[in-house]
C-alpha cells in the first residue's frame, strides 16, 4: 500500500498571539511551530497501516518555505519512509490554491490513501482535503474518527451534530482524519536519528491562482477577567442570565 | 445588484436551523443592492414543503431537488448538482452552513467551480467586487478579515452567528433534478446513529461538568449527572483526586496527565484549580466554577464563579438549566 | 614432608587455582560485557569513602539492629584474616607462627584479639541466625533472595570460629605449659577437655586445624557462587562508588547524542550498562536495605532496587558465559549464586534473545522510580541503583518511545513551551507584577548588573501555590536590599523532568537553550527556590558547558542573615514547625540544616520536630523522577505516607522547601482532611520580615 500524508507546520496555540506590523499575519517572532495536531493524527493513523504491513510507504508532504523541512523530518522520525517539500515563499491563505500545488504533486503517484488533518490549527477552513481529492477525482471522506480498512473498500465514522454517520468508501480514496481516532505517537530519539537519512526532495510548488487573501489581522477583545458573581444559590439565575446572553453557551 | 445563492442544510428531512441562518445571510447581504436569495433545499421526495418556510426568512426562489438517493447526505451527487446550479446562476456569493454536512460539501464545491472559499465566517460584507469576510483563526485567538475576489465567493457560515429573521419573499419553488446518478456515487453513507444515548467522549462534548474533591464521595457525583442531564449534551469529567480514590474511572480524568479537552462550557465543581487540572481545561470556552473557598485558584480563570456550598447550590442550578433548556 | 602435608599443598594449589579461575571470570564478564566507564577521577574522595563507608562501616551502621552486627562479623574478619594467613602457612611450612617473628607483647596482643573477635563474630552470628530462622525480618523476605545462601554462610562463619577456639582448647589441654591467659576462651575451655587422653587431644587438635584450614578453602570458593561475593567486592564497590566528587552527587550520566555512529541511547541490557553497575551486582548481597527505604515499595509499588540488582546479576550471568565464548555447563546456569539458575532454563539461543528489560525489569517498576536515591545513600556498599533505572529509562524513551502515555504532553509542552504544562511563557513573569522586579533583560538595558539571578521555575512561573512562593523569596531579597532579576519569559524548564523521564534529547535541548541565555547575560550567581532547578543548574549543566554559582535560597536566606542584611522582626509566635527534607536538597546536595537553620533564626520561639525519617532518611513526597506527570494507581499514595508521618509529630506547621512537596504535601494534607498549614521555608521568613522603611 502507498499513503500520502499532507501536513501543516503551524505555530503553537498556547501563546498570546501579536499581530505583525504588516497588519495582516501574526508575529511570528518566539513562536514555537510544530505539525498541526490534526496531521499528526493523520500521519499516525498512515503508520498504524504501515504497522500492520509492512510493505506500505508513508510519504509526507507539506507545502511551505524550507523550515516545513523540520516538520516533514518530524513525520519522518515517528516513522515516515520520505518527504516532499513543496516549496512557497509564505503559505497562502487560500486553500483552493494551495489545493492545487498538492494535487499537482500527487497526481500520478500512485497513492491509495491520500490523508489529511481534518483542518489546521492556524487558517482553520478546513477546505484543503476535500479540495485536493475533488481535483484528483477521488472518493473523499471527511473528519473521519474512525477507519478501517479490508482490501479495496474502507469504512469510517463521521461525527455529525448530536450523532454518527457511518461511510462506506472504494479505495484509492482522499480522507480528513478527526480528533479521536488515535493518538499521535511520540518520535523516539532513535527515530529522529534515522529520519536524518531519509529522502526528502524539494520542488516548487505549483500554486494555483489565489482569489482568497487576508487583508487584516486584529486581536478578539481580552475575555474579560473572571468574576464572582455571587454566593450560595441565590446567584444561580445570574449565571444562567450570563451563559445565555454574554456567553452563548445555553 | 448581488445574487445571493444559500444552501438549505436538511436531516431526516427535517430543515436545520443553520439552513434559515443561511437564508437570512443571504438576504441581508441581497437586500445591500437590491439583489435576489436563492435557496437551495434537497432530499428524499417531499422536502420540498421546506419552501414556504424558506420564502418566510428571505428567499426569491427556492430551488428544490428531491431524490430518493438523497435522503441521507450524498456528498458526491450533491456537490455535483450544487455546483451545476451555482454556475448556471449569476451568484455573487454563496452560502453554505459550517457545519458537519456544510464543511464537507462547501470544499467540493469550490474546487468544481474553480472558486473561493472561507469557512466559519462570522461577518460578511461587500466592497465594491470583492467580498469581504471576518473569520476566525489561531483556535480563535486572533480574527482575520478576508478579501474574496472570486464570482462567486464561496462561503461557510458559523452557526449561531446570523439569527434567523422572518423577511418574507415570494418563494417560487423550481424544482430540479439531481446531477448524475445519486445511486452511483462512490462515498455512500449507510447508517447515521442520532440521538445516540452512548456516553458523549469528553473530548467531544460541547458541555462538560466536572467534580474534585469537593463532592467529597462518588455518591455525590449523582448530583453532577443531573446537571449533566440538564444540558442535555454535557459529559462528567473528574480531577486526578477523585480518579485516584477511585470515586470516578481514570478515564473520566482531566488534566495534564488525563484528558486535555477544550469544550464549549466547563463547569468546574469543587474543583480548587490544582496546576495539573488548569493544564488540561484552561482553554475551555467558557468556564463557571462552583468553590466554598474564594481563594481557590480556579476562581482566577472563570469566567464566571460562585462561591458556596456545592451541595446547595448545584441542584438549583440543575432546576434552572432544565427550566433554560425548555424555554429555548 | 609428610602426606598430610602434601595433600595440604595439593589442597591450596587447586582451591587457590580454582579461585583464580573463577574470579578472573567474573572480572572479564564485567569488563567485557559492560560499557567502558572512568572511575579513577577525585581518587582523595575515593579513598576517603573507603574509609568511612568501607572500613569504617559508616552505612552498614545505619542500621542500628543489623549495623552493629554485620560491622562485628565484618570487623572479626578483618582481624581474623590475620590468624587465618598463619594458619594457612603452617600448613605450607610446618612449624611456622607468628611468635618467630613478633615481639612478645605485640604476639600477645595478636592471639588475644584473635580470641576476642572470634569470641565477637560468634556471639554475631548466632543472633545474626536467629533474626534470619526466628525473626524473619520484612527486608530480607522477597525478591527470590538467597535466605539458604545466607545461612550457609553464616554457618560457615560461625564453624570457622569455633573450630579456631577449639584448635586453641585441645593445644592447651595437650600442653597445658603452652597455656596463655591472653586466650581465655580457648584455656577456659581447655579445662573442661581436661579429662581426655593425650591421643583424643591430639586428634581433636588435627581434625580442629584441618576443619578450620579447608573450611576457608571451601568458603573462599564458594563466595563466587553466593551472594556473599561482596565479602570481595565490596570494597573495591566502595572504591569505584558513584559518589564520585563532591557536590555532584547524583548527576546522571553525560550522554553525547551527537557521538558519531551512536545507535543505542540507554540500556536495555546488560551489555549497554557500565562496567560499574555490573560490578554493583557482583556487590549486592540481598540485604534489602535499599527495598526497606524505597518510597514506591513501601507504599506497595512493583518496584524493588534490590530486584534491580539481582536482576542485573541474574541477567549478566545468563549472558556473559555464552557471549563471551565460555563453556561447559558448570560455567552456564548455575555460576555465582545460582543466579543463572533463577533466569531459567532458557536454552542458549533463548538465553541470548532476552533482554534486562522486559524478560527481568518491566516497564512498570522503572516508571515507579521517584528518584529519590534513598536506595543510593542506604546502600553499605555504594551500590546505584538508579543509575541502572536510569540508563533503561533512557532506552524505552530514546529507543523504543515506550512510556506512560500521559507524560507525552508533558514532553510536548517542554518542547513547545519550555514548561511541562502547556501555559504561555509570555506569562512567565505575570506572579511579578507589580512588584518592580526587573528582568535581565531590562536591567541590562539599563546597563545595570544584578547581584544574582532570581531562577523561579515553571512551579514558580505558573503554579497558582508556588508563585506564592517566589513572591515571598522575592520579598525577602528585596527586604535585603539584593539587587536582582528574573529571566521573565526567558527562561525555560530546566530540564530536570525530561532527563529523569529518560528524555535526554529533550533535557539536552532545554538545557543548551538555558546555557545560551544565560551565557548571554553573563550570569554567575543563581538563587533558585527549586532544588530540582538548583541540582539541575549547578551540578549537570556543567556537563553540558553551563558553569554557574547555583545556591538554594535556603543556604541564601541563611547567608543574608549571616551578613546581617535580613530585617527581622524578632517576633513570632511559639509554633511547633515540621520539616520535610526534599530529596533534591537533602541526598543529591547533602543540604539539612541550612533550611532549619533559617527557620530557626526567623522565629526564635518556633519548636522544630522531626518525624522518624527525616534528614539523608526522609521519605520522598512522590513527585520526582518526573512521577509529578504521571498516574500513581497502584498502592498507596506516596505523598499521603509521608504526610501522616509529618502530620503524626503534632506540628502546627509543615514546611518544606522545594514547590513540588509543597504540591505533594499539600494534597496529602487536603487527603487527610486537616487544615495544617504546608508553608515553604521562604514564606516563614517573610511572614517575620520587619518594618523596611
Amino acid at each position: 500500500m502507498k499513503i500520502a500524508v499532507c501536513i501543516k507546520r503551524v505555530p503553537d496555540m498556547d501563546v498570546r498571539f501579536k499581530i505583525a506590523p504588516i497588519g495582516n499575519a501574526v508575529d511570528e517572532a518566539g513562536l514555537k511551530f510544530d505539525i498541526n495536531d490534526f496531521d499528526s493524527w493523520a500521519v499516525e493513523a498512515a503508520l498504524q497501516i504501515k504497522d500492520k504491513d509492512s510493505a506500505t510507504e508513508v510519504v509526507i508532504v507539506s507545502l511551505g518555505s524550507d523550515s516545513v523541512q523540520e516538520t516533514i523530518r518530524k513525520a519522518l522520525a515517528m516513522g515516515a519512509d520520505r518527504g516532499v517539500e513543496l516549496k512557497v515563499a509564505r503559505i497562502p491563505f487560500d486553500g483552493l490554491a494551495i489545493a492545487h500545488a498538492l494535487a499537482a504533486e500527487l497526481k500520478g503517484g500512485g497513492f491509495d490513501l491520500i490523508l489529511f488533518g481534518k483542518q489546521s490549527a492556524d487558517s482553520s477552513n478546513g477546505a484543503v482535503g476535500a479540495m485536493v481529492g475533488e481535483l484528483l477525482g477521488l472518493p473523499v471522506v471527511t473528519a473521519i474518527s474512525k477507519l478501517e480498512l479490508a482490501g479495496a473498500t474502507g469504512s469510517a465514522k463521521r461525527e455529525i451534530e448530536g450523532g454518527q454517520e457511518f461511510v462506506e468508501f472504494p479505495l484509492p480514496a482522499v480522507l480528513t482524519i478527526d480528533q479521536g481516532l488515535n493518538t499521535a505517537r511520540y518520535p523516539a530519539l532513535k527515530g529522529i536519528m534515522a529520519a536524518k537519512k531519509k529522502p526528502l526532495d524539494v520542488r516548487p510548488a505549483q500554486l494555483g491562482e489565489q482569489s482568497v487573501s487576508v487583508t487584516k489581522m486584529e486581536l478578539p477583545p481580552e475575555r474579560p477577567a473572571g468574576r464572582i458573581i455571587g454566593e450560595g444559590a441565590s446567584a444561580v439565575p445570574e449565571l444562567v442570565g450570563l451563559l445565555q446572553t454574554e456567553a452563548k453557551v445555553l | 445588484m448581488a445574487n445571493v445563492f444559500a444552501f438549505a442544510e436538511t436531516r431526516n428531512g427535517e430543515l436545520r436551523k443553520i439552513g434559515l441562518e443561511a437564508v437570512t445571510a443571504a438576504r441581508k447581504i441581497a437586500d445591500e443592492t437590491g439583489g435576489k436569495v436563492d435557496a437551495f433545499i434537497a432530499g428524499a421526495p417531499g422536502v420540498g414543503a421546506h419552501a414556504e418556510q424558506l420564502a418566510k426568512y428571505g428567499a426569491d426562489t427556492v430551488i428544490v431537488v428531491e431524490h430518493a438517493g438523497l435522503e441521507k447526505y450524498n456528498p458526491e451527487a450533491l456537490a455535483a448538482t450544487v455546483a451545476e446550479r451555482i454556475r448556471g446562476g449569476a451568484y455573487r456569493i454563496a452560502i453554505f452552513p459550517t457545519s458537519a454536512l456544510g464543511s464537507d460539501l462547501a470544499p467540493r464545491v469550490a474546487a468544481k467551480l474553480g472558486v473561493g472559499l472561507v469557512t466559519d465566517v462570522t461577518a460578511v460584507n461587500l466592497d465594491g467586487d470583492a467580498v469581504i469576510v471576518q473569520h476566525p483563526v489561531n483556535i480563535g485567538k486572533v480574527m482575520a478579515t478576508v478579501k474574496m475576489t472570486s464570482q462567486p465567493a464561496l462561503i461557510g457560515i458559523r452557526p449561531n452567528m446570523f439569527t434567523p429573521v422572518e423577511n418574507p419573499r415570494a418563494g417560487a419553488v423550481e424544482r430540479a433534478e439531481p446531477v448524475g446518478d445519486p445511486s452511483a456515487s462512490r462515498v455512500v453513507v449507510k447508517e447515521v446513529k442520532l440521538g445516540s444515548s452512548a456516553k458523549l467522549d469528553l473530548g467531544e462534548a460541547p458541555v462538560i461538568v466536572s467534580g474534585g474533591r469537593g463532592l467529597k464521595g462518588p455518591e455525590n457525583f449523582k448530583l453532577l449527572e443531573d446537571l449533566a442531564a440538564a444540558f442535555g449534551n454535557a459529559a462528567i469529567g473528574a480531577t486526578r483526586v477523585v480518579t485516584d480514590e477511585g470515586w470516578r474511572p481514570h478515564s473520566d480524568q482531566i488534566g495534564q496527565t488525563g484528558r486535555l479537552v477544550s469544550p464549549q462550557l466547563y463547569v468546574a465543581v469543587g474543583i480548587s484549580g490544582a496546576i495539573q487540572h488548569l493544564a488540561g481545561m484552561r482553554t475551555s470556552r467558557t468556564i463557571v466554577a462552583i468553590n466554598k473557598d474564594k481563594e481557590a485558584p480556579i476562581f482566577k480563570i472563570a469566567d464566571y464563579g460562585i462561591v458556596g456550598d456545592l451541595f446547595e447550590i448545584v441542584p438549583v442550578l440543575t432546576a434552572a438549566v432544565k427550566e433554560a433548556k425548555s424555554r429555548g | 614432608m609428610t602426606v598430610g602435608h602434601g595433600i595440604f599443598i595439593l589442597i591450596v594449589v587447586l582451591s587457590l587455582s580454582f579461585f583464580s579461575y573463577n574470579a578472573q571470570r567474573l572480572v572479564r564478564y564485567m569488563m567485557s560485557i559492560g560499557q567502558p566507564e572512568n572511575r579513577t577521577d577525585h581518587p582523595l574522595t575515593r579513598i576517603k569513602n573507603l574509609f568511612i563507608i568501607g572500613l569504617a562501616q559508616k552505612k552498614i551502621l545505619r542500621d542500628a539492629v543489623a549495623g552493629p552486627l554485620h560491622a562485628s562479623v565484618f570487623w572479626g574478619f578483618v582481624v581474623l584474616t590475620i590468624g587465618t594467613a598463619e594458619i594457612i602457612v603452617q600448613g605450607l611450612f610446618p612449624g611456622f607462627t607468628y611468635a618467630a617473628i613478633l615481639p612478645v607483647p605485640l604476639y600477645e596482643f595478636y592471639i588475644l584479639s584473635q580470641e576476642l573477635f572470634a569470641v565477637l563474630v560468634l556471639a554475631a552470628v548466632a543472633v545474626l541466625l536467629y533474626r534470619r530462622i526466628v525473626v524473619k525480618p520484612k527486608r530480607l523476605q522477597g525478591d527470590k533472595v538467597h535466605s539458604g545462601d545466607a545461612i550457609l554462610i553464616l554457618s560457615m562463619i560461625g564453624a570457622l570460629m569455633v573450630s579456631l577456639i577449639t584448635l586453641g582448647a585441645f593445644g592447651f589441654a595437650l600442653h597445658p605449659d603452652s597455656s596463655t591467659i591472653f586466650q581465655p576462651v580457648s584455656l577456659a575451655l581447655s579445662h573442661v577437655f581436661g579429662g581426655l587422653s593425650a591421643g583424643t587431644l591430639e586428634a581433636g587438635r588435627e581434625t580442629s586445624w584441618w576443619f578450620h584450614a579447608l573450611l576457608i578453602l571451601v568458603f573462599l570458593n564458594y563466595l563466587p557462587y553466593s551472594k556473599h561475593l561482596h565479602v570481595l567486592t565490596s570494597l573495591p564497590n566502595t572504591y569505584l562508588a558513584n559518589t564520585s566528587g563532591p557536590g555532584v552527587k547524583g548527576a546522571m550520566s553525560y550522554m553525547d547524542l551527537e557521538a558519531e555512529g551512536a545507535e543505542q541511547f540507554g540500556a536495555s541490557d546488560v551489555t549497554q550498562l557500565g562496567w560499574k553497575s555490573l560490578l554493583d551486582s557482583y556487590s549486592c548481597t540481598e540485604c534489602g536495605r535499599c527495598t526497606a527505604v524505597c518510597p514506591a515499595n513501601i507504599t506497595g509499588k512493583l518496584l524493588s532496587p534490590r530486584k534491580i540488582m539481582i536482576n542485573t546479576r541474574q541477567r549478566l550471568m545468563e549472558l556473559a558465559p555464552l557471549a563471551t565464548g565460555d563453556f561447559g555447563e558448570f560455567e552456564h546456569h548455575t555460576l555465582v549464586a545460582g543466579e543463572g539458575g533463577d533466569a531459567g532454563d532458557a536454552s542458549a539461543s533463548a538465553a541470548l534473545g532476552n533482554t534486562l528489560l522486559d524478560n527481568y525489569i518491566t516497564e512498570e517498576e522503572l516508571w515507579a522510580c521517584t528518584s529519590c536515591r534513598a536506595c543510593v545513600e542506604e546502600c553499605p556498599v555504594s551500590i546505584d541503583q538508579l543509575d541502572i533505572i536510569n540508563e533503561l529509562r533512557r532506552d524505552l524513551v530514546l529507543m523504543e518511545s515506550r512510556f506512560p502515555p500521559e507524560i507525552q504532553p508533558a514532553f510536548e509542552s517542554l518542547e513547545k513551551n519550555g514548561s511541562p504544562w502547556a501555559f504561555d511563557p509570555g506569562d512567565r513573569a505575570k506572579w511579578a507584577e507589580g512588584m518592580d522586579i526587573p528582568t535581565m533583560a531590562e536591567m541590562v538595558e539599563r546597563g545595570e548588573r544584578p547581584e544574582v539571578l532570581f531562577w523561579v521555575g515553571c512551579m514558580g512561573s505558573f503554579d497558582d501555590r508556588a508563585k506564592k512562593i517566589a513572591v515571598a523569596f522575592a520579598r525577602v531579597l528585596q527586604a535585603a536590599k539584593v539587587k536582582f532579576a528574573i529571566l521573565g519569559q526567558e527562561e525555560k524548564c530546566n530540564g530536570d523532568p525530561a532527563r529523569r523521564m529518560g528524555n535526554e534529547y529533550l533535557y539536552q535541548m532545554l538545557a543548551r537553550d538555558n546555557i545560551e541565555t544565560l551565557d548571554r547575560y553573563g550570569v554567575e550567581t543563581i538563587v533558585t527556590n527549586c532544588p530540582h532547578c538548583f541540582h539541575q543548574i549547578g551540578n549537570e549543566y556543567p556537563q553540558l558547558g553551563g558553569n554557574y554559582e547555583v545556591i538554594h535560597h535556603s543556604t541564601y536566606i541563611e547567608k543574608l542573615m549571616d551578613e546581617n542584611r535580613l530585617p527581622l522582626n524578632g517576633e513570632g509566635k511559639a509554633l511547633t514547625v515540621a520539616y520535610h527534607d526534599s530529596c533534591y536538597l537533602g541526598r543529591y546536595n547533602g543540604i539539612y540544616e541550612a533550611p532549619r537553620e533559617t527557620m530557626k533564626r526567623a522565629l526564635p520561639m518556633m519548636t522544630l520536630v522531626e518525624p522518624p525519617r527525616n534528614r539523608s532518611k526522609g521519605l520522598c513526597c512522590g513527585a520526582g523522577g518526573g512521577r509529578m506527570w504521571m498516574e500513581e494507581t497502584v498502592g498507596k499514595r506516596i505523598n499521603v505516607e509521608r504526610t501522616e508521618e509529618l502530620l503524626a509529630t503534632g506540628a502546627d506547621v509543615l514546611a518544606v522547601a522545594c514547590p513540588f512537596c509543597m504540591t505533594m504535601i499539600g494534597d496529602g494534607v487536603k487527603a487527610q482532611g486537616s487544615s495544617v498549614p504546608v508553608l515553604d521555608i521562604s514564606e516563614v521568613i517573610a511572614q517575620q520580615l520587619g518594618n523596611q522603611s
